[in-house]
């Protein structure tokens, strides 16, 4: 569901690394069914996906394929092909999180398990979609929507099984850490974002990672999943970053800190705003990285850091997410897990 | 939205006729007045499940029963025009009952044609109670010139699994749909009317709670929306010490804690579903029951508070319809897994113990079960265990009963286990198991069932449950 930079991203390191999965880890994912926004293309057998990228880059839609259908919803080609995984990479919609949430519930309510990075859905429901899957008996995996190819949430997850997490703090989003990583080096806040935009840091409407919303989608998934809260993106309190001066951040650089849009977990409460980090904190990265601090109760203050999301690195996710999910297929079956 | 938000649920048990829905829409109405939020949640009318399980049973025997489906639209008409004071909305009433009651015709007719009854279409033609009961509710809050809406369980967001008959709320997404639909008309100050017991699955197919449901459906929507209280409206004035057809003297429980009031509707206190409490637990939202004849006695407030004040032991109940099933064999001693294994081989087969108990010396492993399920038990333990040498003997005792004993107060109070077998032997009764389970809530233990009344009215006395002097 969805063909745009990621979509893509995934169709190319398929037909690239296909073949390596295969031999190497018995994993040979097919694409039975492709959609985009104006219509689908699917073959039980398989997809040449060569061709389709092919159609999608000359005129921009997969239905232009040879087994392509104009006008074809993401919805009724989830009613028409038979998948096991259902790899949903529509963009964000932090308003209803359509069309996403609707392919995603659909997926799962009929048993197919699904693989995301589109955050909107989660942000917004991702209690009842997890209870969903649990249900079917199907799997959801998302471990791209937060730290692009940095399996942080996994790394979380780990963590918590075994001590106890008291805290969670983060900087989840690298569009706003490149301005205000160019702030402290004398930019002004509105320089600082062209910038961003000319080297395709910053999308061309930032306002999502401006106004800290991406943030803190990225907040609720961690919560759910790494602490077992239910949260939604209602629960979180949020400010942008909107308010940061110049002078703001460099006179807190001259104290040896650095603002950084944190988001954090403390108390079951989840929160976004701008605020000082010490300098010498791990969790103080510079540029598009992300870094994210589990605070434990026995094994102390843990910190991943990593490059954010770009098209390969969440590509890499859903291969990584896909993998698992088939570790879980193979597993029911009665597999070697 | 008022202040405080009340979900307001009327038992089948309270409403009779159409005064009693008058009444509770008088309740309602003047709970709005007083500026509060309400969600109201309704049963069917008084026997009218048992009507359509019966007429369920007739259809499938062959039977004429459109006797019997003409008589249940009479009784609602008749309640409609005795609820329902304005004209207008009457004839909407009316006309809702009509096609509802042709809709039910038309599904037992299928079923007689069929001779065959799902699970699943049981489930839809249980729910025509409250389809039928919720609009006349609505319409009789209309006629006190409020703002209504009225719609199923399932319409108001309440998804749940595919088990019919007892299905469970998928919570999460109940959550969802529910704060979806009834938070903008509450805040619009319309009152939503929802018909309890009923929920939808997944492909929208209508699937009921479980006997008693309709409390189910009141807790769910509290804990959702975050109600401030939840009243269980019912034909009796709250809990009780104990039976009063066994205990004369018995007497209504002003206070009592979530843990407590499950131990009694575990043991069949009032016939209120096992589950009903936990989304009130959960968000910590007291619960009310109160007579619907009588408002103004206070009843029973169930909180998450534990008042031991009162003494150590608040009720004593007795549990009826249920045997005995012993299973013996000395080269059982020693030998790990053989309980689990009898657990399992019940489990299996949907049947439920109650109490289980063995010596430690592991020859002997008794459980309580359903007596309907008892011989089931039986064979199924002596196919499966006897013959492999584990076991010598397997039987079942039928003419047994389970005397509970509830009370928060027990916990950490010596000498309590001690003064109800006294009380118990002062009258001569043997008693033939015990359990106490580790929380010290509650003491259950078995007598013989002529014994049962006799033992309840001992421990009655005992702990002076009804506070005389």
């Amino acid at each position: 569901m969805g063909f745009g930079v990621v979509g893509r991203a995934l169709a190319r390191l398929l037909l690239e690394e296909g073949e390596r999965l295969a031999k190497r880890r018995g994993f040979r994912p097919i694409v039975v069914g492709v959609a985009d926004s104006l219509g689908a293309a699917y073959d039980e057998g398989g997809l040449d996906m060569l061709e389709v990228l092919g159609a999608k880059e000359r005129y921009g839609t997969v239905s232009k394929s040879s087994s392509g259908v104009r006008g074809m919803t993401g919805l009724e080609l989830l009613g028409t092909v038979y998948a096991d995984v259902v790899v949903e990479v529509t963009p964000t919609n932090l308003g209803d999180g359509e069309p996403g949430l609707t392919h995603i519930r659909e997926a799962l309510k009929s048993g197919m398990s699904v693989v995301t990075s589109n955050k909107g859905p989660l942000a917004l429901a991702m209690p009842a979609l997890m209870e969903l899957a649990r249900h079917r008996g199907a799997v959801l995996r998302f471990s791209g929507t937060v730290g692009g190819g940095t399996p942080v949430l996994d790394y979380g997850r780990r963590l918590s099984a075994g001590d106890y997490i008291e805290g969670v703090e983060g900087i989840l989003n690298g569009t706003t850490n490149y301005i205000l990583t160019r702030m402290t080096e004398g930019l002004e806040f509105q320089e600082a974002l062209r910038e961003a935009q000319e080297r395709g840091y910053a999308e061309r409407d930032p306002s999502m990672d401006l106004e800290g919303l991406d943030s803190a989608c990225k907040l609720v998934i961690m919560a759910n999943y790494v602490l077992g809260l239910k949260a939604t993106l209602r629960d979180v309190e949020v400010k942008g970053i909107g308010g940061v001066t110049r002078e703001e951040v460099a006179e807190a650089y001259h104290r040896d800190y650095a603002v950084k849009l944190v988001a954090s977990i403390r108390e079951d409460k989840l929160k976004v705003e701008p605020r000082e980090v010490p300098r010498r904190s791990p969790l103080c990265v510079w540029g598009v990285l992300n870094a994210v601090t589990f605070k434990c109760r026995r094994l102390g203050e843990q910190t991943v850091v990593g490059r954010g999301a770009g098209g390969v690195e969440t590509a890499l996710s859903i291969i990584r997410d896909l993998a698992e999910v088939k570790r879980n297929l193979s597993g029911s079956l009665g597999g070697w897990a | 939205m008022g202040l405080r938000l009340l979900v307001m649920k009327f038992g089948g048990s309270c409403l009779t006729d159409g005064d009693s829905i008058l009444r509770a829409a008088e309740l309602v109405r003047d709970a709005f007045n007083r500026g509060d939020g309400i969600v109201a949640v309704v049963s069917a009318m008084k026997g009218v499940t048992d009507r359509l399980l019966n007429m369920v049973e007739g259809s499938l025997r062959g039977e004429d029963v459109r006797e019997e489906i003409e008589s249940l639209r009479a009784d609602h008409v008749e309640a409609t025009r005795r609820a329902v004071g304005d004209v207008e909305v009457r004839g909407e009433v009316e006309r809702i009952v009509t096609t509802t009651i042709s809709e039910l015709e038309r599904v037992l007719t299928a079923i007689g044609y069929l001779e065959e009854v799902t699970p699943r279409s049981r489930d839809y033609i249980l729910s025509f109670g409250e389809r039928l009961s919720t609009p006349i509710l609505w319409g009789a809050i209309r006629s006190q010139g409020l703002k209504a809406s009225w719609m199923t369980g399932g319409e108001a967001g309440i998804v749940t699994d595919s088990n019919f008959g007892e299905a469970r709320p998928l919570m999460e997404n109940t959550r969802l749909r529910v704060e979806a639909k009834l938070k903008p008309l509450l805040e619009k100050g319309i009152i939503p009317v929802v018909t309890g017991f009923i929920g939808e699955d997944l492909d929208r197919v209508v699937t009921t709670l479980g006997r008693g449901g309709s409390d189910y459906t009141a807790t769910l929507i509290g804990e959702v929306l975050g109600a401030d209280e939840i009243y269980l409206w019912t034909d009796v004035e709250g809990l009780m010490t104990a039976d009063p057809r066994i205990v004369p003297e018995a007497r209504i429980i002003e206070e009592i804690s979530f843990e407590e009031a499950v131990e009694m509707a575990v043991f069949g206190a009032k016939r209120m579903h096992p589950r009903a409490l936990v989304p009130a637990m959960r968000a910590g939202i007291p619960v009310v029951i109160k007579s619907l004849r009588r408002p103004e006695v206070r009843g029973t407030r169930i909180t998450g508070e534990v008042k031991i004040g009162e003494g150590v032991v608040k009720a004593v109940t007795l549990v009826r319809g249920v045997g005995l099933l012993n299973v013996q064999g000395l080269r059982m001693i020693g030998m790990p897994g053989v309980a689990g294994r009898v657990c399992q081989l019940l489990g299996r087969k949907g049947i439920n113990i109650f109490m289980i108990s063995q010596s430690v010396s592991e020859a002997n492993i008794s459980l309580m079960i359903s007596k309907d399920r008892l011989y089931q038990a039986e064979s199924l333990i002596e196919n499966a265990l006897l013959g492999t040498g584990l076991i010598s003997d397997v039987y079942v005792e039928e003419d047994v009963c389970v005397v509970a004993v509830v009370g928060a107060g027990m916990r950490g109070t010596p000498g309590v286990a001690a003064r109800v077998f006294k009380a118990v032997a002062s009258r001569g009764i043997n008693v033939r198991m015990i359990a106490q389970g580790s929380s010290e809530l509650n003491i259950s233990f078995v007598v013989k069932e002529e014994d049962g009344e006799e033992a309840v009215r001992a421990i009655h006395q005992e702990f002076n449950l009804s506070g005389k002097t």
